[in-house]
């Protein structure tokens, strides 16, 4: 008996002293950043929202990247040696691929005994198939749909087959030798190289895909900066990066935008990269513990949450001089971006009626919408795309988002439902946090003073997507960030084969639209193209798929040890830049 | 014998205990007053209409206008239209649950404690099981299913707050079963159900009553959370929306919408709870001076 207290004993100290050992101290250089949602995981194909992106990106790496300081947006080679070669059609793009990059170290690696192996082209011919595959169900084959030349079909026979044959060659991905990548395009596309830079581009190595199958989402193995700290972390709550050992030899660029050298961006230049240990993110749902964690130093960088704002800043749009002297940084940068609430297109009630959706928008008062949730930091969207990108018109004047209740109350009768009489409850998704709920609130007290009423669904961000993906519910608000800097990635938005699960949200379907965006596709930037994205607006703006909200304006707050951030709103990958002067912090 | 004696019944006797203690007739008011709010603003005879802007956003309370007494909320709306018809939510969602909750307890408690044996396992089990889940994981759980909105939060509630009631009943019920006049009932050929319902329910019924109290709080209070949790009260002014509202606000100063909502909550459930203590004390033969 004695012996078994003993044991027992014995047992829990271990216990008690491997607890103890797990707490090590954490790196001096880590910084602490916020993401706004829970993630929902951590594999490139599914990618598809901003939150996720961002720590996809901590890991994994693709082909091509945005330049960290130099604005407009320029693209630059990221494991690939250099921009590709392009043939004089347009049609085919060779990359040469990095040498020597090497994939984390992961048990899933047998051959090697759990070190990473090298990066080759066939990597990314798996990782695209991959996307293709209908089993993925990836978010992001819309970047490859109709491009790829035998991808297609590839992806059908997959579909008939019931599996899909990995071993099959597709005639538009060809790995010439071990670093040569070619890709061959049905058309020439503008937009290709961009979306080459999106997440769901990273490359993964099949070794992983294959050993944590539908647990892939939490095991992340890339070639990027940071290897995932799987035993600390919990997607919901707390994801923990720690640098990675074998990263490749990557450096702080030397030169940026004019303006950047005397902010101090260009102090690393040239330094081997990620500068920081550890990237430590906390997922806030609620602004407000996000807030007060910042100002108490225990977050490096910060948003200003809309009941924050007159705190922070006056007036004029200044930091407080309490936040002068503690010496924050306040960047603000108009965001490529649009706030918007959807219809459900591919639900009857609104399918059909122009003037239902149009008579709910003129309801809905942009102006209150700008000062009550965004602090005046927005501009009411008068159609999709946002300005900083060819084919915003200043001019535009949106005849549908004039707050108008006696408009909006002819053509509610227009549609059939006078006062809203006869109109059946619209099912409203939304997400469950308080600031979700005001907004709903507003929604509902709009819709109200037509006499539409509106009953909510709650959602948390991964249940949200979901109903989204599923086309349930009529009605949402959502927003869409650019994931590439050309208005296109705005307009594909409303084509017909994007729907959902595609990121055609709305299930709008036009086939006068889908004609002008195919043909949009075949042209490069220039005076004709953006002549032909405002024809595409003006469509866009009579059909009102979309109740336009606004396009908001970044800001955001940096604590003075907190170097070289530049806000940056394209490239995910941007952390591996950042780093917390410990001297400073002390 | 007895009937030369002038007695006073159990009811009229805690009567005469409540009204002496001046207190708890304090209480009481309090709460018949909230009713009477409740039951106008249900009918809409006060503070209507709450969801017109009446201000601008976030207007610090002043007593220039009875709207602006509590001062307004993010749409410009008055505060203290939506502590009333917070109100008419927390007054309805105490009644509402008492209701689904009361006869459910009852029935289950007077059968177990009557009929013993298999029956009085079965509903012990029964009730065991349902306690042993934390009662906010089940009160979030049925919420979920049945989605949002102020039927769900009564059913939610209610299905889950009848256990403690159905505890007393069914000790009480075993207590009386074998008294003298439940005896006399059954052998004058009083069937089970009469015996149950017409002889014993009226002797244990002032524990019902009691119980009405408290449950009437723990309702409140379980209102707010769900609300505050988003779970509760959809479009309708609750105060665990309001208070869910102030996370938000506190830190640019707005102090009304959390003062009005817990001060509105606080003044009821401390008058259920001193009126309720009072109420058992009453209607306890042990402690009778």
């Amino acid at each position: 008996m004695n012996f078994r207290k003993v044991s027992c004993l014995v047992i829990i100290l271990i216990g008690l002293s491997a607890c103890s050992s797990k707490k090590e101290k954490e790196p001096e250089n880590t910084l602490h950043i916020a993401t706004l949602e829970k993630i929902k995981g951590l594999d490139p194909a599914m990618a598809g929202d901003l939150y996720s992106g961002d720590e996809v990106a901590r890991a994994y790496e693709g082909l091509l990247q945005y330049h960290y300081l130099k604005r407009p947006y320029t693209l630059v080679p990221m494991l690939a040696e250099a921009m590709p070669a392009v043939s004089e059609d347009r049609k085919t793009l060779t990359f040469k691929i990095r040498k020597g990059v090497l994939f984390q170290d992961d048990p899933c690696f047998k051959e090697t005994n759990g070190k990473g192996r090298e990066l080759v082209a066939e990597d990314f011919i798996y990782t695209f198939k991959r996307v293709a595959d209908s089993k993925t169900l990836s978010e992001g084959w819309w970047i490859f749909d109709s491009r790829v030349v035998g991808l297609n079909e590839w992806r059908d026979e997959g579909i008939k087959a019931g599996k899909a044959d990995y071993a099959k060659a597709v005639e538009g991905l060809k790995a010439e030798d071990k670093y040569t990548l070619k890709i061959k395009l049905k058309e020439p596309s503008s937009q290709f190289l961009y979306y080459l830079a999106m997440t769901f581009a990273y490359v993964v190595p099949h070794e992983a895909v294959e050993m944590y199958k539908d647990d892939f989402r939490r095991n992340p193995v890339g070639t990027g900066p940071f290897v995932f700290d799987r035993k600390e972390s919990n997607l919901n709550s707390k994801l923990i990066w720690n640098k990675n050992p074998t990263f490749r030899k990557d450096f702080y660029p030397s030169e940026g935008a004019p303006g950047d050298k005397e902010l101090g961006l260009l102090v690393d230049a040239g330094k081997q990269l990620p500068l920081t240990d550890r990237l430590v993110v906390t997922v806030f749902v609620e602004p407000q513990p996000m807030w007060l964690n910042f100002m108490t130093g225990k977050l490096e960088i910060s948003g200003i949450p809309k009941d924050n704002f007159d705190q922070a800043l006056g007036a004029d749009k200044k930091l407080h001089p309490e936040f002068e002297q503690k010496k924050i940084m306040l960047h603000k940068e108009p965001e490529l971006d649009i706030t918007h609430e959807s219809f459900n297109m591919s639900d009857p009630l609104f399918a059909k009626n122009k003037f239902l959706r149009q008579a709910l928008s003129m309801a809905m008062n942009s102006a209150q919408v700008v000062d009550l949730f965004y602090n005046g930091r927005a501009i009411a969207a008068q159609g999709p795309i946002p300005p900083g990108l060819a084919g915003y018109d200043p001019a535009l004047k949106n005849p549908y988002r004039e707050f108008n209740i006696e408009k909006a109350k002819e053509l509610l009768k227009k549609a059939g439902y006078p006062n809203g009489e006869g109109l059946p409850v619209i099912e409203y998704n939304t997400l469950s946090s308080s600031t979700y709920r005001q907004i709903t609130e507003f929604v509902e007290k709009s819709f109200g003073l037509i006499g539409v009423k509106i009953k909510v669904n709650t959602y948390t961000w991964p249940e949200f997507i979901a109903a989204l993906k599923n086309k349930k519910g009529q009605m949402w608000g959502y927003a869409w960030v650019a994931d590439y800097p050309d208005a296109e990635n705005f307009l594909q938005l409303f084509y017909s084969k994007n729907v959902s699960p595609g990121p055609n949200d709305s299930n709008y379907s036009n086939p006068e639209y889908d004609k002008l965006y195919e043909s949009s596709l075949k042209l490069t930037d220039g005076p004709q193209r953006t002549a032909l994205y405002q024809k595409m607006v003006k469509i866009l703006v009579d059909d009102a798929p979309w109740i336009w909200a606004v396009h908001r304006i970044k800001f955001t707050l940096s604590q003075p040890w907190t170097k070289n951030y530049k806000l940056n709103q394209l490239e995910h990958s941007m952390m591996k830049y950042l780093r917390v002067d410990t001297a400073l912090k002390k | 014998m007895s009937a030369f004696i002038k007695g006073r019944n159990l009811w009229s006797d805690a009567w005469i205990r409540i009204t002496k203690d001046r207190f708890a007739l304090l209480c009481f008011i309090t709460i018949v007053g909230y009713g009477l709010v409740a039951i106008l603003a249900k009918f809409g005879m006060i503070a209507m209409p709450w969801d017109v802007t009446v201000g601008g956003s976030y207007q610090a309370p002043s007593l220039a206008d009875h709207h602006l007494w509590l001062g307004t909320d993010l749409f410009g709306r008055s505060v203290l239209y939506k502590v009333i018809h917070g109100t008419r939510i927390a007054m309805s969602v105490g009644l509402m649950t008492s209701i689904i909750a009361i006869p459910i307890g009852m029935t289950l408690g007077a059968l177990a404690g009557y009929f013993g044996g298999w029956i009085d396992d079965l509903v012990v089990w029964f009730y065991t099981t349902l306690t042993s889940i934390p009662n906010i994981m089940l009160l979030i759980a049925i919420a979920y299913v049945m989605g949002r909105g102020i039927t769900s939060v009564y059913i939610a509630i209610g299905a889950t707050s009848w256990v403690g009631l159905a505890r007393v009943i069914r000790a009480e019920v075993m207590k009386h079963k074998e008294r003298d006049y439940v005896l006399a009932a059954s052998s004058l050929g009083a069937s089970h159900s009469s015996r149950i319902f017409k002889h014993i329910m009226p002797n244990v019924f002032h524990q019902v009553i009691l119980n009405f109290t408290m449950q009437f709080q723990t309702a409140i209070r379980s209102e707010v959370i769900l609300s505050y949790l988003g779970l509760g009260v959809q479009g309708q002014p609750s105060w665990g929306v309001m208070i869910d509202d102030a996370k938000l606000e506190l830190s640019r100063q707005v102090w009304w919408q959390l003062t009005g909502a817990t001060l509105a909550m606080f003044i009821l459930i401390l008058a259920l709870n001193i009126f309720g203590d009072t109420l058992r004390d009453a209607l306890d033969p042990k402690v009778k001076t």
